[in-house]
């Protein structure tokens, strides 16, 4: 009861001296928007990693042959994949579905007098249930192109720009190395891997035709990709998959692997790590803005008590014990804080919806606006408490002479 | 209900020491009217002070209605100034920009408990200075003479043990003097112990007794005849 009337003094306060609570209200809306802003946008980085794992890694063990690139064709032709080697990988418990590919990087592609390079990829129809990628035009790659040998092709959104522009690519011809093949549908577009890599450069064809037409290598299955149902059990069918290659291939014990088989962990485990040092970074590098904001409000507050001696040293004497003008100086400051606070978290949000219009991902939940409360109060709280201590501590028989 | 006994002053500013108070003895009776008369500079402000529970003396004694002063701590002293000490100010010492109630009510919001009926007690207080009709006047829409009626009502809100007055009418015309001291003086007619610190002695002289004040220590007493 007491206190919140003492309250009401601080909050009366503040609304009588309006150019002094607006520029305090300035510099913490600075800060906590800064904060806010980069808290959405490292939430975002963070989602957006977490979103394209899912897809393109987590429920996956990929297989290539070879001692060769991470990605891509092999240099060992003849360590092949065989038909039975991936029977057998598919009927490893806990493996749902293999589906093989075949690989060639930055491919010459031509259409009319416009000129571009793309990864060109042979697959089977189960690619797009593997990479979780259907089209959003035309059609996929169907069994009757893999039994015919069809010279058809969908492509990324990347070379549908860079070949058409703006008109429609479905039915027309395009030069890939030097056949022909047809458009049939567009990709989904993936946009970046966490890594850079463009995802939407691509085209994927038939596997049988880019085998036999395109590689010119017809009994070739350089890579497979595996889909398993529990992501937590990869080092488990990986082990498998070693084991039933291994044996297929009758290598010695004392011989080294002729392939290489990759599961998506020990890339998201650097990924994530490289994401949150650079959260770690800005965050706080941002925590820094509202403690400038802090520094001002203390700056302010300290005038104020000097300008307001009289008032203090009245209060005194009419009763006011040094811990009730502490905290009405105090309560003072976080009125001040926390409307900075409320006010910046709004701003802020608005900003990263603002910059998220660019196509930046961001994650806008509860969490800005906690972080805003909370670091604004303990602002006003920390800030405060020395302009308040320096208020109590006026001694009021010679504020009132 | 006012005893002091042999109250000193000193005040340090470096290795400077001033003696402002040498002793100071006198004693006020309960319902009393006394003016402490002193030319400035002879410490009389500070004595208000000390009188007033804003700052302790550095030696001697003072009793408040029964109460040894000199033993408390900084809250009790709060506590005291709230309920037994109502202050009038030369410059009437008003919040600015706020209503003459809310200016009324000041002490109300220190007091250990907020009563319910403080606006009734408000009014009242300011009708009995004669500002019913300003009870929503800011003080700078009021005369000096009613700022000062406000203060008055201010000081007794808490239903003080003692009123005490510094120079009253220092900052006021001789019209709105005379109104003050007479709102004063019945103050003192209704049995209020009030203490009033002046160097002006036909203010003084409104007292039922005068305490000379010189050089640090009490000069002489004397009882005002009408």
């Amino acid at each position: 009861m007491k206190f919140s009337n003492i309250a009401k003094v601080s909050l009366k306060a503040v609304m009588k001296h309006k150019m002094r609570a607006f520029l305090i209200i300035l510099a913490i809306v600075v800060g906590i928007a800064t904060l806010t802003v980069v808290v959405c946008l490292a939430g975002g980085a963070d989602k957006k990693i977490k979103e394209s794992m899912d897809n393109f890694g987590s429920h996956a063990v990929s297989i290539h042959s070879g001692g060769g690139a991470f990605r891509g064709p092999s240099s060992a032709s003849d360590a092949i994949f065989t038909k039975k080697d991936l029977a057998d990988i598919e009927n490893i418990d806990g493996v749902s579905f293999i589906s093989p590919f075949q690989a060639q990087l930055d491919m010459p592609i031509k259409y009319g007098n416009k000129f571009t390079t793309s990864w060109v990829f042979g697959v089977m129809p189960n690619w797009k249930d593997a990479w979780k990628r259907g089209v959003t035009k035309g059609r996929f790659i169907s069994d009757d192109d893999i039994e015919v040998l069809a010279k058809n092709c969908a492509v990324g959104t990347t070379v549908v720009k860079e070949l058409f522009g703006d008109t429609n690519p479905i039915g027309k011809d395009i030069l890939v190395g030097n056949v022909y093949f047809n458009v049939v549908g567009i990709l989904e577009k993936k946009g970046q891997s966490p890594v850079g890599t463009d995802f939407d450069n691509l085209i994927v064809t038939p596997f049988t035709t880019a085998s036999r037409r395109l590689m010119n290598q017809p009994l070739y299955i350089g890579n497979a990709r595996a889909i398993i149902d529990d992501p937590s059990e990869a080092k488990r069918i990986a082990g498998e998959i070693r084991e039933i290659l291994r044996r297929n291939r009758k290598l010695a014990e004392t011989e080294e692997d002729d392939f290489k088989i990759r599961t998506f962990e020990g890339v998201a485990k650097m990924v994530k790590s490289i994401s949150k040092t650079m959260s770690i970074f800005f965050l706080l590098v941002a925590f820094i803005s509202p403690l400038v904001g802090g520094v001002v409000l203390m700056n302010i507050m300290l005038i104020a008590v000097s300008e307001r001696k009289r008032e203090i040293g009245l209060r005194r004497a009419m009763g006011a014990k040094k811990k009730q003008i502490v905290f009405q100086f105090l309560v003072e400051s976080v009125i001040l804080t926390f409307s900075g606070g409320l006010l910046g978290a709004l701003i802020g949000v608005g900003i990263a919806i603002w910059i998220s219009l660019s196509g930046k991902p961001i994650s806008i939940s509860w969490q800005p606006f906690a972080i805003a409360f909370i670091f604004s109060t303990l602002i006003g709280l920390f800030f405060g408490i020395y302009p308040a201590k320096k208020a109590a501590n006026i001694d009021p028989a010679r504020a009132l002479a | 209900m006012v005893k002091v006994e042999n109250i000193t002053k000193i005040f340090r500013t470096g290795i400077v020491e001033t003696n402002v108070l040498k002793g100071v003895s006198f004693s006020v009776g309960e319902g009393e009217f006394v003016a402490i008369m002193a030319g400035s500079g002879t410490g009389k402000s500070t004595l208000l002070n000390i009188l007033g529970c804003l700052l302790k003396s550095t030696s001697g004694s003072y009793m408040l209605d029964g109460i040894d002063v000199e033993t408390l701590d900084d809250d009790r002293l709060s506590e005291i100034r709230n309920k037994k000490v109502g202050f009038v100010f030369q410059s009437f010492n008003l919040l600015e920009g706020v209503s003459a109630t809310e200016n009324v009510l000041l002490p109300l919001v220190y007091a250990p408990h907020y009563p319910a009926d403080a606006a009734e007690r408000a009014y009242r207080a300011l009708e009995s200075v004669g500002l019913k009709d300003r009870v929503n006047y800011k003080p700078s829409e009021l005369s000096g003479g009613q700022q000062q009626r406000v203060a008055i009502a201010r000081a007794l809100i808490n239903d003080p043990a003692m009123i005490l007055a510094d120079e009253p009418t220092g900052n006021l015309d001789s019209d709105s003097s005379k109104e003050i001291m007479n709102l004063i003086r019945s103050l003192h007619g209704k049995g209020r112990t009030v203490i009033l610190v002046t160097h002006d002695v036909t203010v003084a002289r409104h007292a039922d007794r005068i305490v000379f004040l010189k050089d640090g220590r009490v000069d002489r007493e004397e009882k005002v005849t009408k």
